[in-house]
């Protein structure tokens, strides 16, 4: 893995990092996809599912309920007039 | 030209795609929230059965074909209004592809996909130093229709969109809540590269931005320039498209199985969800079956299906005749009647018995208004109805009657009774009542 | 057992990142759980600075259903940040120290709760395995380690690593304990679809009749390790049970499937973290938002969480998905298919639980990142395919424990809850620690 692509990936990921830290990471990110070359060969299994047991069809009806306490959890956040704060949009 | 369209549909659920918040409207920002839409760590999604459904009456009525099984997918950008950073949505197993969807004149536009998701919630720019956001739209439930390149003029896209929607609203029982309400994204191509107008909102500005796009292009095109693949929004004061910063790389959104929610055998539930007749082909339907012109069928359903089934009712009970005759003067007053919940049963009878004679064209044309609309006739009219003139009319019609008053007076109770109908309260009962013993005295003689 | 004891306990383990600040006197039973289950007013933070402050507003399925059986929880437990690690030394609320032995790690990523389990008397803990974060500890600090087939115990609650991985299991140094309170924390629950595709559980006492050993498990370990394995394994065989050695060339596909969806998943559980609705949100909200959200993941998030963002970032983009992530679902699928043929012929797969005791903090120092996941090489493979598993003391090395580790087939927990009542009356196993 080059730096231009772990730059690439830590700006997707939203994390900055140095250039020793890239470095660094671009040697431990080398190292593990190395090692996981051993998947190339590995053989598929007949049908590969989301989850390890199936899981399937598991819905709500469509019932409207007050599920939580807004205000208990607006409380923990930053707030203005019952709008939560976020940084700037642009 | 080459356009083609992201559709976006609110689905009409009552509670979130995957929460129970109530999706009505709010009367506060963040009052319908709850750890779920609000991606609260620990909180997980579970589906809501009617947005499948929805989705699946969607795929059937676009004549998708449904796989076997269907799964989510997560789709990771970060944004503000994004609450998980991550919006559940479908990817590679999406509830329906490979549908198409008949234009006038039998031109058919191909979709490529129908998938569900959810919305993020809406932001509030503070100055520019800060945003506000309300949740309160995190997790309603979409669905997003993908059309192939098939449209090829602005116009079109506004004529296509325009009968998608209303099979759409009358396919799930959507209210119509005007044309703001359809959010789309155009693809517009004049050359070889394409550009996309994001999140347009509107059939109108639909077809001005796709107008604004195409010129524009055009002209870099003929000034030997290249076209730019970007992506573009719309504003729709100075009614131009604008350049954006792409704020994610197709690449970056990194789709994943959502591992949340399992799978669910969509064929299957096909089976179980029924998709009314499109407008359309219920047009397409009328014109056949009952010799009604093509465009006069198509302005029928399109005024409203409701008026188009009760068409159907009234050729069954009075014939396609009287139907033909009778739906304009029911269509004049079909938005009062709907509105103040008029018994349909009561036009298939005023309308039968015009049709058998049992009163003629004018009082059935008074009794109709009367009875859809419910205003006085002489507000209707300016004038009250000639009441002796219904009350022989309805002696002469049935002259069986005074035989039956002669044995029994109470045999004249019919005879009020219609024209109290017939005079659609424009009398009071006593007046009915004595004008009725007049008439009926003078007869028996 | 007052909350000032258990400071005290405290101070000398880093087991706890919170202690109840009160503990009821006539409680049926105390139990802690670990600090990525949430608890309702009590802060919850996965072992990240990220999450400092959050405060959910409900508690964990799994830690409603031990209230409601009567138990009292007093503590949450020290973890690696999001469980990403084998020593919990990931920790940034202080590292556990083994009970027997405080130079050396308590393993993880449920450290806290297994040093919990082995430190108090008749304590019970909820962990959490992704990949072996229930084993690994349990065999470290001599507990029994149970963690359930995926989907058994609701994940309401649970705070992501990798949703398809992710269990809520049992740490305790009294094994009946592990059986009871699974039947109480297990079932199906509407608020986790994933819990409702499951079998009752049904503890009918019926034990293991035949044990595979599969040879690839004795290559890379320890010689103390592989001795008390041997004698594990006669041990089982004088019990009555059929052992026998077999071939499982698919496990060795297993760690790199493991941490391709385990990261690619995480990746995308922890993009929600960006400074905004809970935990650290003390930032400049004047910037625009991209350098808003990387100032806080930058800031807070430690490192073996930022590799292991970027590894699973790298491992689902596009161009890149389809050699990683779609290849690591079907190579799993394939495991689970290589289990399901052993478990057509055998009862259980028994291994041992790790390769090495554990580890002194100075040899975890020098590991590289490909070491410490290949250590996980024998708790992977049974946790990705999602089958039951169950780490048991079974011997000593440098006044250090070992551990056995037994896999039954998917919804096959009444096996291993038998073997642990059996293996606990045959084999005495040592307690280390200051007991009450």
């Amino acid at each position: 893995m080059d730096l231009e692509t772990v730059a690439r990936v830590a700006r997707a990921a939203r994390i900055s990092l140095t250039e020793e830290e890239a470095e660094r990471y671009r040697r431990d990110l080398t190292d593990i996809l190395d090692y996981f070359k051993v998947l190339d060969e590995a053989p598929d299994g007949s049908s590969a599912g989301v989850n390890p047991v199936e899981v399937a069809d598991a819905l709500r009806d469509d019932e409207p309920r007050v599920c939580a306490d807004a205000y208990a959890m607006l409380s923990g956040m930053k707030t203005y007039d019952g709008y939560v704060r976020g940084p700037r949009l642009s | 030209m080459k356009i083609g369209l992201e559709i976006h549909v609110q689905l009409p659920t009552r509670s979130k795609m995957f929460c129970a918040c109530p999706t009505e409207e709010a009367e506060a920002p963040n009052a319908h929230v709850c750890p779920v839409c609000l991606g609260m760590p620990g909180s997980r999604p579970v589906l809501n059965m009617r947005a499948l459904e929805c989705g699946i009456a969607l795929a059937k009525l676009l004549g998708c074909e449904v796989a076997e099984t269907t799964w989510f997918s997560r789709k990771t950008y970060f944004y503000p209004d994004m609450c998980k950073s991550v919006q559940i949505t479908q990817y590679d197993h999406p509830v329906g592809t490979n549908g198409s969807y008949a234009l006038d004149g039998g031109k058919r536009v191909r979709i490529a996909r129908i998938q569900l998701e959810e919305d993020p919630g809406k932001t509030k720019r503070v100055g520019d130093q800060s945003s506000l956001i309300d949740y309160n739209r995190s997790g309603i439930p979409l669905a997003e229709i993908v059309t192939e390149p098939d449209l090829s003029s602005p116009a079109e896209a506004r004529e296509f969109l325009k009968r998608l929607i209303g099979d759409i609203r009358h396919a799930l029982g959507l209210r119509d809540d005007g044309e703001r309400s359809i959010r789309c994204d155009c693809n517009i191509s004049v050359g070889s590269e394409r550009c996309e107008v994001k999140n347009v909102t509107g059939l109108r500005n639909v077809e001005r931005a796709l107008a604004f796009e195409a010129v524009r292009q055009t002209k870099v095109l003929r000034s030997g320039g290249k076209v730019v693949r970007e992506t573009r929004r719309f504003d729709e004061e100075r009614g131009v498209t604008i350049s954006v910063r792409k704020k994610e790389m197709e690449a970056d959104y990194g789709y994943i199985d959502e591992p949340d929610l399992g799978i669910f055998h969509i064929k299957e539930m096909a089976g179980r969800v029924s998709v009314g007749e499109s407008p359309q082909a219920m047009a397409a339907r009328l014109s056949a079956e009952y010799g009604m012109g093509e465009k006069a069928a198509r302005q029928l359903v399109s005024s409203s299906v409701g008026l188009a089934a009760l068409f159907e009712e009234l050729a069954e009970a009075a014939g396609a005749e009287a139907a033909k005759s009778w739906i304009g003067e029911i269509g004049s007053h079909w938005k009062r009647a709907e509105e103040r919940g008029a018994d349909r049963a009561e036009i298939v009878r005023i309308v039968s018995e015009a049709a058998a004679g049992g009163m003629n064209d004018v009082e059935a044309r008074m009794a109709l208004r009367a009875h859809m609309t419910g205003e006085e006739p002489q507000c209707a009219e300016g004038a009250r109805p000639d009441l002796d003139a219904v009350i022989l009319g309805y002696i002469d019609s049935d002259p069986g009657i005074l035989d039956e008053i002669r044995k029994n007076g109470r045999a004249s109770n019919r005879i009020i009774g219609h024209a109290v109908k017939a005079t659609g309260g424009a009398f009071s009962s006593s007046e009915i009542v004595s004008a009725v013993g007049r008439i009926v005295a003078e007869r028996l003689g | 057992m007052s909350p000032d004891r258990l400071a005290e306990i405290n101070a000398r383990y880093h087991m706890f990142s919170a202690i109840s600040p009160e503990i009821p006197e006539d409680a049926g039973f105390l139990f802690s759980a670990k600090d990525n289950l949430t608890s309702a007013g009590m802060e919850t933070k996965c072992g990240s600075r990220i999450l400092e402050g959050y405060v959910p507003v409900f508690d964990a399925a799994a830690i409603e259903r031990m209230k409601a059986a009567g138990g009292a929880l007093v503590g949450k437990t020290n973890m690696d940040e999001f469980g990403f690690g084998t020593f919990s030394v990931n920790s940034a609320f202080g590292v556990p120290l083994n009970p027997f032995d405080p130079e050396r790690s308590c393993g993880g990523s449920s450290g806290g709760s297994a040093c919990a389990a082995a430190v108090l008397e008749g304590h019970v803990s909820l962990g959490v395995s992704t990949g072996g974060s229930v084993s690994c500890p349990a065999s470290f600090c001599g507990v029994y380690g149970l963690t359930p087939t995926y989907g058994r115990v609701s994940r309401h609650g649970l705070i992501d690593y990798g949703n398809s991985l992710d269990k809520v299991g049992l740490l305790s140094a009294d094994a009946p304990v592990l059986g009871r309170r699974l039947a109480e924390i297990s079932g199906r629950d509407p608020r986790d679809p994933t819990s409702c595709a499951q079998p009752e559980l049904s503890l009918s006492g019926k034990r293991i009749s035949s044990v595979a050993a599969p040879e690839e498990a004795l290559r890379g370990v320890s010689g103390a390790v592989g001795e008390a394995f041997k004698a594990s394994l006669d041990r089982i065989r004088e019990s009555g049970a059929d052992v026998e050695t077999i071939s499982m060339p698919s496990l060795r596909y297993a760690i790199p499937a493991y941490y391709v969806i385990a990261t690619c998943e995480a990746s995308t559980n922890l993009a929600r973290y960006v400074g905004m609705r809970y935990g650290r949100q003390d930032g400049d909200l004047s910037l625009g938002f991209d350098d808003y959200f990387a100032s806080f993941r930058t800031e807070y998030f430690g490192d073996e969480a930022k590799r292991r963002i970027l590894l699973g970032t790298y491992a689902r983009m596009a161009g890149f998905r389809d050699r990683y992530y779609a290849k690591a679902l079907r190579v799993r699928a394939h495991i689970i298919e290589s289990y399901k043929e052993a478990f057509g012929r055998f009862d259980a797969v028994a291994t041992p639980t790790m390769p090495f005791i554990a580890p002194r903090f100075s040899e975890i120092s020098a590991m590289s990142p490909v070491d410490s996941f290949a250590a996980d090489f024998l708790t992977v493979p049974p946790n990705l395919a999602g089958i039951p598993h169950l780490s048991v003391p079974c011997g000593y090395s440098e006044g250090m424990p070992i551990g056995l580790h037994v896999s039954t087939d998917h919804w096959r927990e009444d096996l291993l809850a038998s073997f642990a009542e059996d293996w606990s009356e045959s084999f005495k196993a040592e307690r280390a620690g200051v007991g009450q």
